[in-house]
């Protein structure tokens, strides 16, 4: 079974980075998941190129984007990546723009890491999780706080 | 009991967590709704009676002709609104 424990490094969370726009975010927010090999360049741009498309479909509950593409367009490994924004951008999503927090996601089949995203949708409902996110400097925090709900 | 399919754009991540939710709404309100998920990939040879998705996915779904009922769900985690989705699509079906 994968834990989002298992799929998440510390060197793949990035807190209060500085973005422009919804696109440079998630070509940052995904930039050391490309640099581990968990994905592809063409899966980043995969990602940017549904979004233009079809629009923010990434954009999941308020503040909150998972960026993500189908796995045959470069997902290597099962991983996951938290970034926090130092300004939020506009996505262009009505309902739960700005975003402030992506979780980038790389996912090579439809079901093995079904565990860890039910425990993923648990943490968006935590209030603490995000006040965590909001005031920590450590990525090794966030990562022991994960490990330990 | 009617069947819905959770489906997004790739099938492997907003999906799966929709359908964490969706699961979690239908067993607490005990609606009669058994609920699947897939990509977009897997809509057309779907044959149950209700498509659950993303807001963005819906409307470019519902340009397409789908034969079921499309619902869009803004907020994954939002189990008011999907709750008040689900049943607007009960009461509209037992009319």
């Amino acid at each position: 079974m994968i834990l989002l424990s298992n799929i998440l490094e510390e060197e793949l969370i990035q807190l209060n980075v500085k973005a422009d726009n919804w696109e440079d975010a998630i070509r940052k927010g995904t930039l050391p998941l490309v640099v581990k090999n968990k994905v592809t360049k063409e899966y980043v741009n995969k990602i940017i190129e549904i979004a233009k498309s079809i629009g923010p479909y990434i954009v999941i509950t308020k503040h909150v984007a998972l960026p993500h593409a189908p796995a045959e367009f470069g997902a290597n490994e099962t991983a996951i990546g938290i970034t926090t924004l130092d300004r939020p951008v506009n996505f262009g999503n009505e309902a739960n723009d700005p975003v402030k927090y992506l979780f980038c996601l790389s996912a090579t089949d439809n079901n093995s890491h079904l565990e860890a995203l039910a425990e993923l949708v648990k943490l968006l409902e935590n209030e603490d999780f995000f006040k965590l996110l909001d005031t920590s400097n450590s990525p090794k925090e966030i990562l022991s706080y994960i490990s330990t709900i | 009991m009617y069947k819905a399919l959770v489906a997004c754009r790739a099938g492997v991540g907003s999906s799966l967590m929709l359908k964490i939710k969706v699961n979690e709404v239908v067993r607490e309100n005990k609606l009669p709704i058994q609920v699947e998920h897939s990509s977009l990939d897997g809509v057309p040879g779907f044959d149950g009676e209700l498509l659950i998705t993303l807001v963005d996915v819906a409307q470019e779904l519902s340009n397409k002709g789908i034969k079921q009922h499309i619902i869009g769900i803004a907020n994954i985690v939002d189990k008011k609104e999907i709750f008040e989705k689900l049943n607007k699509f009960l009461q509209g079906i037992e009319i």
